[in-house]
């Protein structure tokens, strides 16, 4: 370990800049930390832990601590707050929240704001005087404020250097540059207050005649404390603190950012006599500031000023007793100053002496410790090793212990030391670019991962788009990537719900990964007026994470509970995309972001009477019907339904009506059974091999089992446990809001009258019958849809239609016109509301309605 | 509203509502003085903003005439919290909009931008109309706009329009307006300020400046009779003053300081924080040589300015728009400035010096020097002379504690600044008298120089001064010791004038008076004088006679070298030269005045005095010379 420092890691993961870092000895062991963000951390160096958080309302460049260490003062963007921090650690601790861990998080409010100054970018705290600096446009602002109430005294302007800050303006966007501000007091001028004994870091002692060059005799005489600022715009400017009339002056341009200035002892003549001022600028330029002995001319003492450089570009630097220390981020590095003052001192008359301390100048010595953003001021330790705290740029706090005699060692170098030395640090400089390597690494696979991924999401987009654009001449099966459902009922809690079972295919050769939302929006066709298409329509989003080609993903989602809603439900699928699943956590919190999402419809599935019916089994019928009947509501329903019954006084069936009050409506729908066979039988040889083959002879029954079985639009209905075997060409069902349905199919002859032929056709009478009127019509839509698909798939024939064409249609269309006449008669007594109530209308335009579905045309 | 009121007139009933809340907040604030001027400001900004915001809303719906009177109220409203705010191009754009509003809703076309063509343009298109009103109150805040930025050249020639607003004011349509609608308050739009206060303000101000600018133009007369009947116009105290101050200062150019200091005083009567009257009159004493009252009035002068209340309370009725942000003119400010109170407790410390309240004086220099010392002095600096550099007035302080016979008290100031100097003083230098013609030129260039001569100058007169201590104290060989060594300081100045080579300055080389090269003869002949007295105190007459004849060669003028001189050589028994000596000492004028000339450079009166009576006498005794 010879020749290496020890780093030590401290605390990690402390994050953001948008400001230079900052790492601060206060409050006894502590160490504050701020990285530019709007958080101020405080650690303790004694338990090696996090002890506080103190969250501003602001981004913070700057912060300093009282003389008497209690307050800490911490520049904002919006200005200068000021906390008492052992005041905030107590009560943190005593809130009981915070007392499990020991972390306290404080959020600073908005009440402890001292300096309402906008865009402060360092501050500086001497005396009684707080100092405060800050950038316009034009120039640089120096304010004066009085730390007891902050009342401002005076301020100076500067104006801005702008050549150097033009250049920069590219970077400022990045990071805004502090400013720095330290105050110089002269060694001999005793301190006003023994506060001000134990100087901070900010505060230096400058040895007197040095002082009195530099600054002036009257700033030496009336003993004040001198502000040195350094800017970014490379200029190094003073201002004394207590001068009446005094200005903010240029002690010397470095023409590039000022990075640090400090003081150091560089040669022993007494104890903490600074005879240096040493300032760094952010291109690697180091100024020594120092006393010139008798000159050549007049004598007497003068400031002498030398320049030298380092490599660049310097991110932070401090100095101790003769060294500065500084990092460029890759490396930090330490430049002994005594070598080469003191060579300068040896050899004064020569001429090449600026030469050679350039030289001395240009050869600091790597300490092997990478990117440090940040150092406070270097300490000794017992052994007498030299401490430095760093800040890294990813936010680890580091003390980086330099090894003791490191002078001596490098004055004795043996030459196998040299090899070890330099192995250890070949080996640590691979460590180093191994660690950035794999980080690097890790972050070219995960854009490569994001890229595929956003490949496969283009496919299927486009796949979709492609489809969506053809839609009207593609059937539903040749959708690359669609929906079906399956509906079922279940019961639970003494409640029947139906639920809907969604099944995604994915039978496209893509995948659909991680980000892929499943969106199902549930709308009824038609809704009731008074509420609006929005407040009737659910929306489902089934995330899902991959389905890969030929998998299939089955989402369930609640209907309807029992009686609630109306059908037939529309059920629209689409595919949602969002972009923040593929940029991951970062994107998320990222404003605008959230709503950025791709849609693409799938189809759109719809759920009908039949699909919704349950169908009772002929040996539960009798069952299901009486427990009903025992529900106290049934039997109040029915009653009012007999009611209804005897005041509509509608003759037919009337002793039937009177025992079985429920089938009071019917509708029913003939479809030629020619017809039925041929596409039925095609359909059961052609498309589906595994439907039992139907006996020829039952149409009607087939024809029920192939309605309630099987269902246009990709929506078929699930039974509960088997297959219903429909015995019998009557079914009786429930419908969703309760009501018995019967459903009968029949083959009846229907007799052509107008020929002469006599010629008898068969045809299929499906019969819908329920007391509910909804039921009726309902299922006579879906009925009507399923024939419709029916009749689609059917095979041209063409000279059986034209035989069709006259049958009945002479009577039909009589009883059309019989109709209408009906309807306008209605109408107009509705519209001019003579002598008819509206009750009479509506009866009148039902019993119109029924008569329309009751005698149906023959669908051939 | 009832429902029947249709959308727009309650539109407009709301945004009457939202600008008197604003204006109801904008009242309030400046209600409670409690706040930070900082919170005032940004209570200030929030106000206008909200004002802007208002007047975008409103502004979005074309110049109808039932809006506009609203609209130009808020306008008003705005346009004055922006001027309040100095953000005078961002009003007057404001104004120029809402003008062109108007001419829009009366269908004139636009015209030229010539300010007092198109106001008149536009006065007269708004006829008399309700709007008109409206109008003059934004006339008068041009005319606010116009004399914060010191446009006193236009106000001129829209004087006949503003002198229109005030007719209207004084038949009081305002008041009118006012009374009719007071009934139902909520549904008349409110102004921040009253436009009469504004007026008034307004008026009082520009007669002011404009006061300003002819006496800064030499046009004394001409400004002090406008000044003199502002005086009574109904305005705020503050201004009041300064048409008293400035009538002073008139009749001060006019060569009149009587009737000056009778403004001046009118002046600190009607507003006590009236400062610069108080300095104005000092200035008018110290003209007039009556030292006394110029003493008092610096005394005055010094505590008014320790007082607390520095600044200017603010003022009822003109709190939005103080005047000081409507005077801004560089004239004025020039007459109102005063030097600081360090300033002018130097001066005060340095009058008593001179003019024999030495004990005085003394009590001023060390209060000079605590505050200079206090932790409390933050470099607040001031307009007027800069105080002199501190080394020298150590040494003032000193010479004067010296006068008032505490020696150890001046050896330790004077010690400071050797101790402060030593460390500095260069082993050579050379003093460059600059050409007279290239002196402004050259100065800044050997600025480094310069200092170093002045150190070296400081460290001598310390010595000098520490010299005249031991003098007074009768310590004869601390005396010599100090002299010599301010002496050693003196031959390292090399004096170089144009081409020629460096040399030792001798006695026809003396320049202009306050030259350093005049204070480095007087420095040494002061301090051979001193040396050579207190040789002869010791009885050690050769080298005192060598001494003092040098500081004759040095600095002719010099009273004691001239006398000791003398009695050295009446001890030595050349009588007849001795006697040669006085009265060619005698002959002697000064040519410099006392005042010019630092205190620390004059010849201490504390040292052993030779009578000239007796020397007279003396003369006598010896009878007529042998020669005559």
């Amino acid at each position: 370990m010879e020749g290496r420092c020890a780093v030590e890691t401290w605390a990690v993961g402390l994050s953001g800049t948008s400001c230079t870092p900052r790492v601060k000895f206060g409050l006894g062991t502590d160490v504050l930390l701020c990285t530019g963000s709007d958080e101020v951390y405080v650690f303790s160096t004694q338990e090696r832990k996090l002890t506080a958080v103190l969250q501003f309302p602001d981004p913070v460049s700057d912060l300093v601590g009282s003389h008497d260490k209690q307050l800490l003062y911490v520049a904002c963007r919006s200005g200068v707050y000021c906390v008492s921090l052992q005041f905030q650690l107590s009560r943190a601790a005593s809130s009981p929240a915070d007392a499990s861990s020991s972390l306290a998080e404080l959020k600073i409010p908005s009440e402890f704001l001292v300096v309402a100054e906008e865009g402060v970018l360092s501050v500086l705290l001497v005396g009684s005087v707080f100092l405060t600096l800050s950038q316009t446009d034009t120039s640089w602002m120096l304010t004066l404020y009085k730390s007891s109430n902050y009342e401002m005294l005076s301020s100076f302007s500067l104006p801005l250097v702008s050549g150097v800050v033009r250049n920069d303006t590219e970077g400022k966007t990045a990071m805004r540059k502090r400013p720095v501000l330290i105050c110089v007091h002269s060694n001999d001028a005793t301190p006003p207050s023994s506060s001000e004994a134990t100087l901070t870091d900010d505060h230096v002692r400058l040895e007197p005649v040095l002082f009195k060059l530099l600054f002036g005799v009257d700033a030496a005489l009336a003993k004040s404390p001198v502000i040195l600022c350094g800017l970014p715009d490379g200029c190094l400017c003073f201002l004394p603190l207590r001068l009446p009339g005094s200005r903010l002056r240029v002690l010397r341009s470095l023409e590039q950012p000022v990075v640090f200035v400090g003081a150091s002892v560089v040669m022993e003549r007494g104890p903490g006599h600074a005879q240096c001022l040493v300032a760094v600028g952010e291109l690697g330029k180091v100024v020594l500031i120092k006393t010139d002995k008798g000159g050549s001319e007049g004598g007497g003492n003068r400031t002498g000023f030398i320049e030298g450089c380092v490599p660049g570009p310097v991110m932070c630097g401090c100095v101790d007793k003769n060294c500065l220390y500084y990092s460029t981020g890759s490396d930090l590095l330490v430049l002994d100053l005594s070598e080469g003052l003191s060579r300068r001192e040896g050899q004064e008359k020569d001429e090449e002496t600026s030469r050679k301390t350039e030289a001395a100048l240009q050869s600091p010595t790597s300490l092997n410790v990478c990117r440090v953003a940040a150092l406070a001021e270097p300490t000794c330790n017992t052994a007498g090793e030299v401490q430095l705290l760093g800040l890294s740029v990813r936010g680890q706090l580091q003390r980086i212990t330099l090894p003791a005699g490191r002078e001596d060692a490098r004055l004795s170098k043996g030459p196998s030391a040299l090899v070890g030395r330099s192995v250890g640090d070949l080996l640590s400089a691979i460590g180093d670019v191994c660690e950035r390597a794999s980080v690097l690494k890790t972050a070219i696979k995960s854009k490569n991962q994001i890229l595929r991924h956003l490949n496969q999401v283009l496919n299927i987009s486009f796949l979709l788009i492609a489809s969506a654009s053809s839609e009207e001449h593609l059937p539903i099966q040749e959708k690359p990537i669609r929906c079906h459902g399956v509906t079922s009922w279940s019961r639970l809690l003494q409640e029947d719900s139906l639920n809907l079972t969604c099944v995604l295919d994915n039978p496209s050769p893509y995948i659909l990964e991680r980000g892929w939302t499943l969106s199902i929006a549930v709308f009824p066709l038609s809704y009731p007026p008074s509420a609006g298409w929005e407040s009737s329509s659910t929306n489902f989003s089934f995330p899902f994470h991959n389905l890969h080609p030929g998998e299939t993903l089955e989402v369930s989602l609640p209907l309807a509970a029992a009686g609630e809603a109306s059908f037939p439900m529309t059920v629209s699928c689409s595919l949602i995309f969002s972009l923040t699943s593929l940029l991951g956590e970062e994107a998320a919190n990222l404003p605008g972001l959230q709503s950025r999402c791709i849609s693409l419809p799938l189809n759109t599935l719809t759920v009908d009477w039949l699909h919704v019916l349950q169908v009772n089994s002929p040996t539960a019928t009798h069952k299901k019907a009486t427990s009903q009947s025992n529900n106290t509501t049934d039997s109040v329903q029915a009653f009012l339904r007999s009611r209804r019954v005897r005041c509509s006084g509608r003759g037919e069936g009337g002793g039937e009506s009177a025992s079985k009050p429920e089938r009071e409506y019917s509708a029913s729908i003939r479809v030629s059974s020619e017809l039925l066979r041929d596409t039925l039988l095609l359909k059961s040889s052609d498309l589906d091999a595994h439907m039992p083959k139907w006996p020829p002879q039952n149409v009607g029954l087939s024809l029920l089992e192939w309605m309630l079985s099987e269902g246009p639009g990709g929506v078929t209905m699930g039974h509960q446990g088997d297959k219903i075997a429909l015995s019998s060409s009557v079914v009786h069902a429930r419908g969703p809001n309760g009501h018995t349905v019967k459903l009968t199919a029949k083959e009846v002859n229907v007799e052509e009258e107008s020929t002469g032929k006599e010629e008898s056709r068969t045809a299929v009478e499906v019969q819908v019958e329920s007391s509910s009127i909804a039921a009726v019509c309902g299922l006579h839509h879906a009925v009507l849809r399923r024939v419709q698909t029916l009749l689609q798939r059917a095979p041209e024939k063409a000279a059986s239609t034209k035989e069709v064409q006259s049958l009945g249609l002479r009577q039909v269309l009589q009883r059309a016109e019989h109709l209408l006449q009906q309807i306008q008669q209605s109408r107009i007594s509705g519209a001019f509301g003579v002598g008819v109530s509206t009750g009479q209308v509506t009866r009148s335009l039902l019993s119109v309605y029924r008569e329309l579905r009751e005698n149906p045309l023959l669908i051939v | 509203m009832s429902d029947q009121m249709c959308q727009p007139l309650s539109l407009l009933y709301r945004w009457i509502q939202e600008n008197n809340e604003l204006v109801d907040k904008c009242k309030q604030q400046g209600g409670g003085d409690a706040l930070s001027p900082d919170q005032n400001k940004t209570h200030l900004r929030w106000c206008s903003s909200e004002f802007h915001k208002l007047l975008k809303k409103i502004q979005g719906i074309p110049p109808l005439a039932d809006y506009l009177q609203l609209e130009l109220t808020v306008v008003y409203n705005a346009c004055l919290c922006s001027t309040a705010q100095s953000q005078f191009s961002e009003a007057e754009l404001l104004l120029t909009q809402a003008t062109e509003r108007v001419l829009q809703m009366t269908g004139d076309a636009p015209v030229a931008s010539d300010p007092p063509v198109f106001w008149r343009t536009v006065l007269k298109s708004v006829g008399d109309t309700a709007l008109n009103p409206c109008v003059l109150y934004l006339l008068c805040l041009q005319w606010a706009i116009w004399l914060s930025t010191c446009q006193l050249k236009t106000i001129q020639e829209c004087q006949d329009e503003l002198f229109s607003v005030f007719e209207t004011l004084s038949t009081g349509v305002w008041d009118e307006g006012r009374s009719e609608l007071r009934g139902k308050s909520s549904d008349i739009p409110l102004l921040v300020m009253d436009p009469r206060r504004l007026f008034e303000l307004l008026q009082i101000c520009t007669i002011i400046a404009q006061g300003a600018e002819s006496l800064s133009e030499g046009r004394s007369s001409e400004a002090l009779s406008g000044l003199q009947t502002a005086s009574s116009l109904p305005a705020p105290r503050t201004l009041i003053a300064y048409t008293h101050l400035l009538s002073g200062s008139c009749l001060a150019h006019m060569s009149r300081p009587q009737m000056a200091l009778q403004c001046y005083r009118k002046a600190l009567e009607t507003d006590s924080r009236c400062v610069c009257a108080l300095y104005q009159s000092m200035l008018i004493y110290r003209q007039l040589g009556n030292t006394q009252a110029e003493i008092q009035a610096l005394c005055l002068l010094h505590s008014t300015l320790m007082l607390p209340f520095a600044t200017e309370p603010a003022l009822a009725g003109t709190r939005l728009l103080s005047p000081s942000l409507l005077l801004r003119s560089q004239s004025l400010s020039s007459l109102l400035s005063v030097p600081s109170a360090l300033s002018v407790l130097h001066n005060l410390a340095l009058k008593c010096v001179h003019h024999e309240r030495v004990s005085d004086g003394v009590e001023y220099y060390l209060d000079l020097l605590a505050v200079l010392h206090s932790e409390d002095q933050h470099g607040v600096h001031a307009e007027g002379p800069p105080l002199p550099s501190l080394p020298e007035l150590y040494l003032q302080a000193g010479a004067a504690l010296l006068m008032a016979r505490r020696p150890a008290d001046c050896m330790a100031l004077c010690d400071e600044v050797i101790t402060t100097t030593l460390e500095l003083l260069p082993e050579k230098v050379v003093l460059e008298e600059p050409e007279e013609k290239c002196e402004a030129e050259t100065r800044p260039l050997c600025a480094e120089g310069d200092d170093r001569v002045a150190m070296l100058l400081w460290a001598g007169a310390a010595y000098l001064l520490q010299g005249h201590c031991h003098t007074h104290l009768k310590d004869w060989k601390q005396a010599v010791t100090h002299y010599t060594r301010c002496f050693n300081l003196l031959v390292k100045v090399r004096f170089k004038k144009g081409s020629f080579q460096p040399q030792i300055p001798s006695t026809d080389m003396i320049g202009k008076q306050g030259t350093d090269l005049c204070i480095l003869q007087r420095l040494k002949g002061l301090s051979l004088a001193g040396r050579g007295i207190s040789f002869t105190q010791t009885d050690q007459l050769r080298e005192a006679l060598r001494d003092l004849q040098l500081s004759m060669q040095a600095f002719p003028e010099c009273t004691s070298a001239g006398l000791w001189c003398g009695e050295v050589l009446w001890r030595l028994g050349r009588r007849w030269e001795a006697a040669a000596c006085w009265e060619k000492t005698w002959s002697f004028t000064p040519q410099f005045s006392v005042e010019s000339l630092s205190v620390y450079l004059q010849e201490p009166q504390s040292g052993p005095l030779l009578d000239s009576s007796e020397l007279r006498r003396r003369i006598q005794e010896l009878g007529p010379p042998l020669s005559a």
